[in-house]
């Protein structure tokens, strides 16, 4: 079922390029339900069984990446639906034809490199499908080639491919660790082969290895030093694929992130080493930088950048308590992180189309102008700054408490204070752009709002109740990274 | 013998990336990236032989047409399409890069003098070796302006890691090598294509100018 998905992700990018527009909106959306579909059935095998494998063990599935790999699918489905309408109202205002066809195919290629990271079973791989997803969205940030998109997608090329280079040292760092005991083939990098070694493995080599790794694909993750292109690609790139960066792609690079963790907390008998410092570290800082633009920027696309870049910071910070609580709370926040910030994207993406700038000074009377998408949007920050009733706050409050429980203390103050700095931050940038009087008028598209309001639902839900097989995935995830208590 | 051979080259792909700081003209540049590739295939042709191994055998002709000809091929061509002045512009003069070079080699020799990697190994020296070429080719990205320079740099950086990656064992799972060829491969084309963009866009290549998204 695993190469099904991937296959017809495959086949729709590449049949994207050549169908006629007609088709291709339908076949789109289609594709990404069905492959939601199978993904549901997948999630149903994986509740009997704890792990499947295929392709001569080169994919896999467990636990947590079944969980990365729903998210992903989730979120391609809500996006597909989003991108119909939203390349339609892009048409009118003079898109070419072929630069649709370019921009499905571009997105497909992505969610399907995606896919492969979260299923392969290899380091290797992982390593190549990461480097693909770089590739594949180099182009779409740079979709409108203006001055300042083909600037970000510059950025973003050259520092992501560095940042991943690093990365791929990493990998063959670890290699060296393990060939001499499981030979010199790809079985060397395999996870399931990795963790049954892992004791044996060589201490010093696997912490230098996890060190190329936090700051490699820390890098496309966008921990704080390494920061500087996520804000101008997330803003530059059009709102689908802002969604789909911010919700999927910085998930899917801390996924490889958790991996090696996973290795290494196999490796030591305590969990309580200097990985979980250094991603404690990095949570922090990133929070930090990311509190301080979010107060005083100007540009409402790079504030969600921003605001992605806080909550990869959070989660950061609840895999590196290395312990059974703040993984689940970890894990759970990726899952609401993504809805929240699709939803998001997709609000402020409505506004672009219709206002043509990026600025919050020079948009105000939303509430007037676009009421409907002023509502979602409103509760959107809601949701994104962690206010009740939605589940973003269920996991923020179960990390800081295991985080006090554990007994970080300090940490958690510094954390707290910055989130109310940021929710601040948000509550203050965007009031002006809702309230205030407007003459204008604009018509809103239901298909736009439609996947937002899902999304915003799936979070209201999941505060009160979790579904069985969610919450069956979310126990079993801190074992496979290798927390027991 | 052998690994003497293979420390020797890999000595030499270490000396070649410190005189790539001292290129003036983005032409010689992309020549002297053409010798450190020649001089990393040999590694690995050798460490072939060594082993027998075909897996390196084929690892060395991918490097060879890719870095060999295709990527400095295409280089060429852009240098050659975008008509701009061939000089290389610098943060950093040249004479003060090959200054700071020295540390940098001082620097990953420091480093690396504790690791033990277990398993039968060709050449653990190899090692330093090829940190030195990474960071010596982040350094390049850092210091120059242009972008095809930057190019260079991360070129240079990327046969530094396949040093390390083909050289200091037998070689990584060749699906792994094939990977990293192509998607290094991709990605130098792609890079060229975002020159072309910028040099459309803001008539010239020059990163620093490149400054309308700040904070």
């Amino acid at each position: 079922m695993m190469i099904s998905i991937l296959i017809l992700q495959f086949l729709m990018a590449i049949m994207s390029y050549f169908i006629s527009l007609r088709y291709l909106f339908l076949t789109n959306l289609l594709t990404s339900g069905i492959n939601l579909f199978i993904g549901f059935g997948l999630v149903d095998e994986l509740m009997h069984t704890n792990y499947i494998f295929n392709m001569h063990h080169l994919l896999f599935l467990d636990a947590l990446n079944g969980f990365l790999v729903f998210i992903i699918l989730i979120l391609n489905f809500l996006v597909s639906i989003y991108s119909i309408a939203y390349l339609k109202k892009e048409m009118e205002n003079r898109l070419e034809n072929k630069k649709v066809n370019e921009f499905y195919f571009y997105t497909n290629m992505f969610v399907f490199v995606m896919l492969i990271v979260a299923m392969s079973n290899n380091f290797g791989i992982l390593w190549i499908a990461i480097e693909g997803t770089t590739l594949t969205t180099a182009f779409l940030i740079s979709f409108y080639k203006n001055k300042e998109s083909i600037e970000a997608g510059w950025k973003y090329i050259i520092l992501c491919s560095l940042g991943i280079g690093l990365g791929l040292f990493g990998v063959i760092i670890l290699y060296f660790t393990s060939f001499h005991f499981l030979g010199e083939s790809l079985d060397a990098l395999n996870y399931t082969n990795l963790y049954s070694i892992a004791p044996k493995l060589d201490k010093k080599l696997l912490i230098l290895s996890f060190i190329f790794f936090i700051v490699g694909f820390g890098t496309k993750v966008g921990f704080a030093p390494l920061h500087f292109w996520l804000p101008d690609a997330h803003s530059q790139a059009p709102t689908p694929i802002s969604a789909l960066m911010s919700g999927v792609l910085l998930n899917c690079a801390f996924y490889s992130i958790i991996r090696m963790e996973s290795i290494v907390n196999y490796s030591y008998h305590d969990t309580t080493h200097v990985i979980s410092y250094m991603l404690v570290f990095f949570g922090i800082l990133t929070l930090l930088v990311s509190a301080i633009f979010i107060i005083k920027q100007p540009d409402y696309k790079r504030l969600l950048a921003y605001s992605s870049m806080e909550h990869m910071g959070l989660i950061a910070f609840a895999f590196g308590l290395n312990s059974r609580l703040g993984i689940i709370a970890g894990v759970f926040h990726m899952l609401n992180h993504a809805l929240a910030k699709t939803s998001i994207f997709m609000n402020v993406g409505n506004i672009l189309l219709n206002f043509h700038t990026k600025e919050f000074s020079n948009i105000k009377g939303l509430f007037k102008v676009m009421p409907y998408t002023a509502i979602l949007l409103m509760l959107s920050i809601l949701a994104i700054t962690g206010t009740p009733p939605f589940s973003l706050f269920i996991s923020e409050i179960f990390m800081i408490m295991n985080s006090i429980q554990i007994g970080h203390i300090g940490y958690s103050i510094i954390i707290l204070s910055l989130l109310v700095v940021i929710f601040a931050g948000f509550i203050y940038q965007f009031i002006g752009m809702l309230g205030g009087d407007s003459e204008l008028k604009f018509k809103e598209d239901m298909i736009l709002l439609f996947p937002s309001f899902i999304a915003l639902i799936f979070l209201c839900i999941l505060t009160f109740y979790i579904p069985e097989p969610l919450k069956i995935l979310m126990d079993r995830i801190p074992s496979i990274v290798g927390v027991e208590k | 013998m052998l690994s003497w051979i293979i420390e020797f080259l890999g000595a030499m792909s270490l000396f070649v990336a410190i005189s790539q700081l001292a290129s003036n003209r983005l032409n010689l540049s992309i020549k002297i990236y053409q010798v450190q590739s020649i001089f990393l295939t040999l590694s690995i042709f050798t460490v072939g032989i060594a082993f027998n191994s075909f897996e390196l055998y084929l690892s060395a002709l991918f490097n060879i047409i890719i870095k060999v000809f295709l990527i400095p091929y295409f280089l060429f061509k852009i240098v050659e399409k975008i008509k701009i002045d061939r000089e290389v512009h610098v943060y950093i003069g040249i004479t003060n890069s090959l200054l700071i070079s020295v540390p940098i080699v001082i620097f990953s020799f420091y480093i690396t003098r504790k690791i033990h990697i277990p398993g039968d190994i060709v050449s653990l020296n190899l090692l330093p070796m090829s940190i030195g070429i990474l960071f010596i080719g982040i350094f390049i990205m850092i210091s120059r302006k242009k972008a095809i320079s930057q190019i260079i740099g991360f070129l240079t950086f990327e046969n530094g890691i396949m040093l390390a990656g083909t050289s200091i064992t037998k070689g990584m799972p060749l699906i792994v090598e094939t990977g990293v060829f192509f998607d290094v491969f991709v990605g130098v084309l792609m890079a060229g294509v975002f020159v072309y963009h910028i040099r459309e866009t803001s008539l010239n290549i020059d990163t620093s100018k490149l400054s309308n998204l700040r904070e």
